[in-house]
């Protein structure tokens, strides 16, 4: 193996390739920082969610947009849960970022007359469309290079350098050669994105968990890890993204009988409701044996799905191979079911975007990504990663350089290079399929109760204490693999430990807790490494400056009202029991 | 997972499809200098390889070949 890579001086150093990112790096430059590094461990713009995203964003535009209805659905669809003060950055910012990305290249869907054309599709924003995530990202990499940020590709940050308490730089190693890197820095961005678990999600499969793994390792407070979510798709093909372009199309979802029943739990949006209710919908169908599920699209007009061809390019090749479209048809509905569960938390974060760690930003879904629009996806990407990287550039300019123990990046490398070193062990593979077959199941995340959460926490502990120590890497992408198994299994540890402390209903249904609880939970539920010890603990969301305020009291979640109206269950002395 | 086939005939040795792979998947080989697929279970069926080739020499298939668990 060659000698270390050493990269000193940095002023902001951003870590992940993806919208956030390149924002974050962009605008760090923009606010005079002289050296920018954005490092992935895949390549910078071709990484992540970003360059799979479905080819739409929710977007405020404040010309069109009733700015008091906006913060009205966003606080009202997260139960209170979303950080108000970052929801008015969201829709202060937006419209300016979207044009800054038209600027750069991205190649955006338009009307005749030049103006950013809109569809509704999940939820009740409206959306605008461009051309492929991947051509999205392309255009957003040049910009990062031509505004002067070195890009640095195919490394993996394992570990954070800290300094008396701030931040002090990262150190990674080459998924090509080996090689290790250590990046000395005044500032980061952690921008890796959120926890998937490498489910069925082509295109996903390399989002994680490494900014909470390696934020928690640190030491930083992480938040909301307690909040899960799958998105939906195809059962026996491997095909996503898309669902926005499909229900927006006119998608139909139906369970065995062949009865569409989204409409039962969202009478308005139907198929077009935000995921947290389809999540819930589609699992009650399936707790009342109505399975399989088929989304329907044969209906859908030649000129939609034309449309969708533009904007969601990859997914409609593989329909198209799949031949499950032909010609400009959808000739066959799809079995459909919910993906396994992708972890929403993030690091805690204070309104200038900077965790518990000094000099340690964030952004993108590696935030609490709690809120249909303005803290997730890909327009929460674009706006805090911009914020992010300013705040973060300003940061630097006012401190001095940091100082590196040596000896801290020496057991940190050791620590990465363990599987390498190592004469044999299980393949990161085992790991993966033993923690998807723990967590995968809807009634684990998804509908929960405290004796599954419990049982799938103690098989998730045993993979992490009996198998994860012995995970051997070939060579050094195997290295990579056997850091992302790694992560992930940490990751849903401490989603079932937070999720065990919520004992109530909000956005994931609890069968023993249904109530949804504004009286005591208004909170995220917190996680911190304390010695070896896991820490869990509940922060009260900020609602200080907030508009909208919640009124005291504990009432059956709306959800459970539907359940209970529709004769599935009834609630006995406080719990949910099926009928 | 996902990718299949890189037609040597046609593979022109650019490297396109190795730098956007985000799995890693993907390599050239020395001597010939030809792309070849290393690390197939790793392949996240994302199509973009064979999306981005110059010169159509990749072929990928959406269909699992590890078994991920489905939810119910």
């Amino acid at each position: 193996m060659s000698e270390d890579t050493i990269i000193g001086d940095i002023d902001v150093l951003v870590i992940g390739g993806g919208l956030a990112g390149a924002f974050a790096a962009i605008k760090a430059k923009e606010a005079g920082a002289a050296n920018v590094v954005q490092v992935d461990k895949a390549s910078v713009g071709r990484s992540g969610c970003s360059a799979f995203g479905a080819g739409v964003m929710r977007t405020f535009l404040p010309q069109e947009d009733d700015r008091d209805k906006a913060v009205y659905e966003n606080v009202m669809r997260t139960n209170f849960l979303c950080d108000q003060e970052r929801l008015e950055h969201h829709l202060e910012d937006c419209f300016a970022r979207i044009k800054e990305m038209d600027a750069f290249g991205v190649e955006f869907e338009k009307t005749p007359d030049g103006q950013f054309e809109r569809i509704l599709a999940r939820g009740v924003s409206r959306m605008v469309m461009f051309k492929g995530g991947y051509k999205m990202m392309e255009a957003m990499r040049k910009a990062a290079i031509k505004k002067g940020v070195k890009i640095v590709d195919r490394v993996m940050v394992v570990d954070l350098l800290t300094d008396n308490g701030r931040i002090a730089g990262a150190v990674g190693f080459s998924t090509e050669n080996g090689q290790a890197f250590e990046f000395i820095a005044r500032s980061i961005v952690l921008a890796a994105g959120g926890g998937w678990m490498k489910g069925r999600r082509p295109g996903h499969r390399n989002i994680t968990g490494d900014s909470m793994a390696v934020a928690y390792r640190a030491g930083v407070t992480l938040a909301g890890l307690d909040s899960a979510e799958a998105n939906t798709g195809p059962a026996m093909y491997d095909i996503g993204p898309g669902n926005n372009m499909y229900m927006s199309a006119g998608a139909i979802l139906v369970n065995a009988d062949g009865e569409r029943f989204a409409g039962i739990y969202d009478e308005d949006l139907k198929e077009r409701t935000e995921l947290s209710v389809l999540n819930v919908a589609c699992s009650i169908e399936a707790r009342r044996g109505k399975t399989p599920l088929f989304l329907d699209m044969t209906h859908i007009e030649p000129e939609k799905v034309q449309r969708m061809k533009r904007v969601i390019p990859l997914p409609m090749m593989m329909y198209e191979r799949a031949g499950v479209v032909v010609g400009d048809k959808f000739v066959k509905r799809i079995e459909w079911v919910i993906e396994g569960p992708h972890c929403k938390g993030g690091l805690m974060l204070n309104s200038r975007y900077e965790t518990t760690l000094p000099g340690l930003f964030t952004c993108g879904d590696a935030m609490p990504t709690v809120g249909p629009q303005g803290q997730s996806a890909l327009p929460g990407a674009m706006t805090s990663g911009a914020r992010a990287g300013m705040y973060a550039a300003e940061y630097a300019a006012a401190v001095s350089p940091p100082k590196i123990n040596p000896e801290q990046g020496s057991e940190l490398r050791k620590r990465m290079f363990a599987p390498l070193k190592r004469k044999d062990g299980i393949e990161p593979d085992q790991v993966l399929l033993s923690l998807q077959e723990t967590i995968t199941p809807y009634d684990v995340l998804i509908l929960r109760h405290e004796q599954r959460l419990a049982k799938a926490l103690e098989e998730v502990e045993g993979i992490w204490h009996d198998q994860v120590p012995l995970l051997y890497a070939y060579d050094p992408h195997y290295l990579r693999m056997a850091h992302e198994a790694s992560n992930i299994v940490l990751v849903a540890m401490m989603m079932l430990k937070s999720a065990l402390e919520r004992k109530e209903s909000r956005e994931a249904l609890r069968e023993d807790y249904p109530y949804l609880d504004n009286a005591n939970w208004v909170k995220l539920v917190t996680v911190q490494k304390e010695g070896e010890r896991m820490s869990i603990g509940a922060a009260p969301v900020s609602l200080e400056r907030s508009k909208l305020q919640p009124a005291k009291e504990k009432s059956l979640n709306p959800l459970w009202q539907v359940a209970e109206k529709q004769g599935i269950i009834r609630i006995e002395e406080g719990k949910v029991r099926w009928v | 997972m996902g990718v299949r086939k890189i037609d040597v005939s046609a593979c022109i040795g650019c490297g396109t499809c190795i730098e956007y792979c985000p799995m890693d998947v993907l390599k050239m080989d020395e001597e010939s200098q030809k792309a070849f697929i290393k690390y197939l279970r790793d392949c996240q069926d994302c199509f973009l390889c064979e999306r981005v080739c110059p010169n159509n020499a990749i072929q990928c298939i959406p269909v699992y070949e590890r078994r991920i668990p489905l939810p119910w």
